[in-house]
């Protein structure tokens, strides 16, 4: 009973918070529709989250997410409105987000820059190259192909519901793809072991033979492909794109896998740790908007619940110490 | 000892989320119409204006109004669409433009709640948009130009066609200007709006006053906005034309354009929107809406107020 306590003490804290909008929120919290929805509006952030969690397997971190998000989205829509085909436009911002992620993998591996400063540095250029690109303008309306528009509201029918179709939104669908294909990277390839290990450990890794600055460089290609199709996500949602909108993004990714890692054994991040930490933080968006808690307050209990989640992982380690 | 300790800590846990969350689950249970006011924009003084006038024309009426910022984030306006959809509020009033938030629109439809827009746009999904008439600004301060130089004399325009909030403006200017044989619009100027309009302004206003070099030979600069009229009145002074009795106008009274005219100046004349008048104009329609009425229109326009030196301090 102890031993599943320590282990799903905040499991059950997120629990508890279903719970709790379950029962304040009877008759339309805890529906079909609501959870689709709110998959829909989680699917961007899961997107950047899971992707962030491969860097922070190895204790680094990447702070350039969101404005790498901003910049593919403005990057998609100005190639639209060039004329470009859909998929050669979203090619192009998927590309940039690869080209970004190995430039910040560069400067961490084997430049040896640390990756606070790497990311914020990089951070500040794929902003300012966002406002560039976009001439710090927001591009929508007609520039916006429908068909792109289009993906987002767009889902597999699962049926009716009253006279409405219930759709499995895209968006979800797509965050769950990439989430299955992160969890099998980190969890059940080589390759994420190494990470683990570089985590763990890195002289030990490195004495082991792990090929450290490697697997560094390339772990970032993650977080920048990922961002970036967290941006084209969000564009493709608002029909729109402008130079900062993904850039709320990265505060927030950063706290779902920290949140993710109170529920571990290990305290490691995990992929489906994170998920949960991700879902945490829409349930909580979701009931207190439902609740009509005002925004700020909203904000302000969020962050309390991550600080929560966090002392109680931190104190109880200390406690296993002493 | 340390399973005790791990288990006290998450009860401890379970107990303080839970409580913390008790105390703001009430609100769900209280009485009158639940409105939800959603806007990125909060932060901007003119949305304050709005969405403090809409709440106290609410609280007269004794609904619950629940103000969302989602702080600059047009996705989270459209999940707190959904959320809002899904929970069932009577009314939700937007302050975004409806184009970026479509996938909203529909949920709210789709769940049969009337959506409103705060100075926000048109939509077919929207009852009514509630803001202030560009033509009607725009010919308020063309007419003055028009008859403070008397029907006659050269003008320079600044204008903006790319923004179509403000190529109204110009076009409405176009026509009056025209119908007046003696004026002659001399230059149709769009700075360049990167840096905030003023300091292109004033580098184009330069050249145009240095191509014409006679005083009289302009007699009005009469700008889409106010940046533009603050550039212009800046070249102005620095070319030391300011005693040619040169008029300029622009248009939304912001606080600098407001202290130009005050100070008697060349800047004479902008026009004001009404954001109070805005909020509590879109209450009421909530109201009318929310009461079984069907509106004609799904625009509907507060009047807004020309701004000289007898009334900027106002």
């Amino acid at each position: 009973m102890a031993s599943f306590l320590r282990h799903y003490g905040s499991l059950i804290g997120m629990a508890a918070i279903v719970l709790f909008f379950w029962i304040a929120l009877p008759d339309t919290f805890m529906t079909l529709r609501n959870w689709l929805n709110i998959s829909q509006q989680l699917s961007m952030l899961v997107v950047v989250a899971v992707t962030m969690t491969v860097v922070m397997v190895m204790g680094d971190f990447d702070l350039s997410v969101g404005a790498m998000a901003s910049l593919s989205g403005v990057v998609a829509a100005t190639l639209f409105a060039q004329g470009m085909p859909v998929p050669v436009a979203l090619a192009a911002a998927l590309a940039v987000g690869l080209l970004g992620g190995i430039a910040n993998g560069v400067l961490v591996s084997l430049v040896g820059i640390l990756p606070f400063v790497a990311t914020l540095a990089t951070l500040t250029m794929f902003s300012g190259a966002a406002f560039l690109v976009s001439d710090g303008k927001t591009i929508f309306g007609r520039d916006i192909p429908q068909g792109f528009s289009d993906f987002a509201r767009s889902g597999l029918p699962l049926g009716t519901w009253g006279d409405h179709p219930v759709l499995l939104p895209s968006l979800t669908l797509l965050a769950v793809a990439v989430t299955f294909l992160v969890w099998l990277v980190l969890e059940h390839t080589i390759y994420g072991r190494r990470l683990y290990a570089i985590g763990g450990n890195v002289a030990a890794a490195r004495l082991a033979g792990v090929k450290v600055s490697h697997l560094r460089l390339s772990a970032f290609a993650f977080t920048g492909v990922g961002a970036a199709l967290a941006g084209i996500m969000y564009a493709s949602r608002v029909a729109s794109a402008n130079p900062v909108q993904g850039d709320g993004l990265m505060l927030t990714a950063i706290a779902a896998v920290f949140l993710g890692m109170t529920v571990t054994r290990d305290g490691q991040p995990r992929v489906l740790a994170t998920v949960a930490g991700v879902v945490t933080l829409g349930v909580m968006d979701n009931g207190l908007t439902q609740l009509q808690v005002d925004s700020y307050v909203r904000q302000v209990l969020v962050g309390a619940i991550i600080l929560v989640a966090v002392s109680i992982s931190a104190l109880g380690r200390r406690a296993v110490r002493l | 000892m340390t399973g005790f300790t791990r288990r006290s800590f998450g009860r401890i846990a379970g107990l303080t989320v839970a409580t913390a969350l008790a105390g703001f689950g009430t609100a769900a249970f209280a009485e009158g119409e639940k409105v939800a006011v959603i806007t990125p924009y909060l932060s901007q003084p003119g949305t304050q204006f709005y969405v403090e006038a809409f709440q106290a024309r609410a609280q007269e009426k004794g609904w619950e109004v629940n103000v969302i910022d989602t702080a600059g984030d047009v996705a989270a306006v459209i999940s707190r669409m959904e959320d809002l959809s899904a929970q069932g509020v009577d009314a939700i009033v937007l302050n975004v433009d409806p184009a970026q938030v479509g996938a909203g629109l529909d949920a709210a439809v789709a769940a049969n709640i009337p959506v409103f827009g705060m100075d926000a746009g048109a939509d077919p999904r929207i009852k009514a948009n509630i803001t202030s008439n560009g033509y009607a600004m725009a010919a308020e301060t063309s007419v003055y130009v028009a008859n403070r130089i008397g029907g006659s004399g050269n003008v320079v325009m600044f204008v903006f066609d790319a923004f179509p909030p403000v190529q109204v403006r110009g076009a409405v200017a176009d026509a009056v200007f025209k119908n007046h044989p003696d004026i002659t619009v001399l230059d149709r100027v769009t700075p360049d709006v990167s840096d905030g309009g003023i300091a292109d302004s004033r580098a184009k206003m330069e050249a145009i006053l240095a191509a014409n070099p006679e005083p009289g030979s302009i007699k009005a600069v009469w700008a889409a906005w106010d940046q533009p009229a603050l550039g212009a009145l800046q070249a102005i002074e620095a070319a030391g034309r300011q005693g040619e009795g040169i008029v300029i106008t622009g248009i939304d009274a912001n606080p600098q354009a407001r202290d130009a005219i005050a100070a008697g100046g060349n800047f004479e004349a902008s026009v004001a929107q009404d954001f109070a008048g805005i909020g509590a104009t879109t209450a009421d329609t909530v109201a009318r809406v929310l009461g079984g009425e069907t509106l004609k229109s799904n625009v509907i326009y507060v009047p807004t107020r020309l701004i000289t030196s007898a009334n900027a301090k106002d």
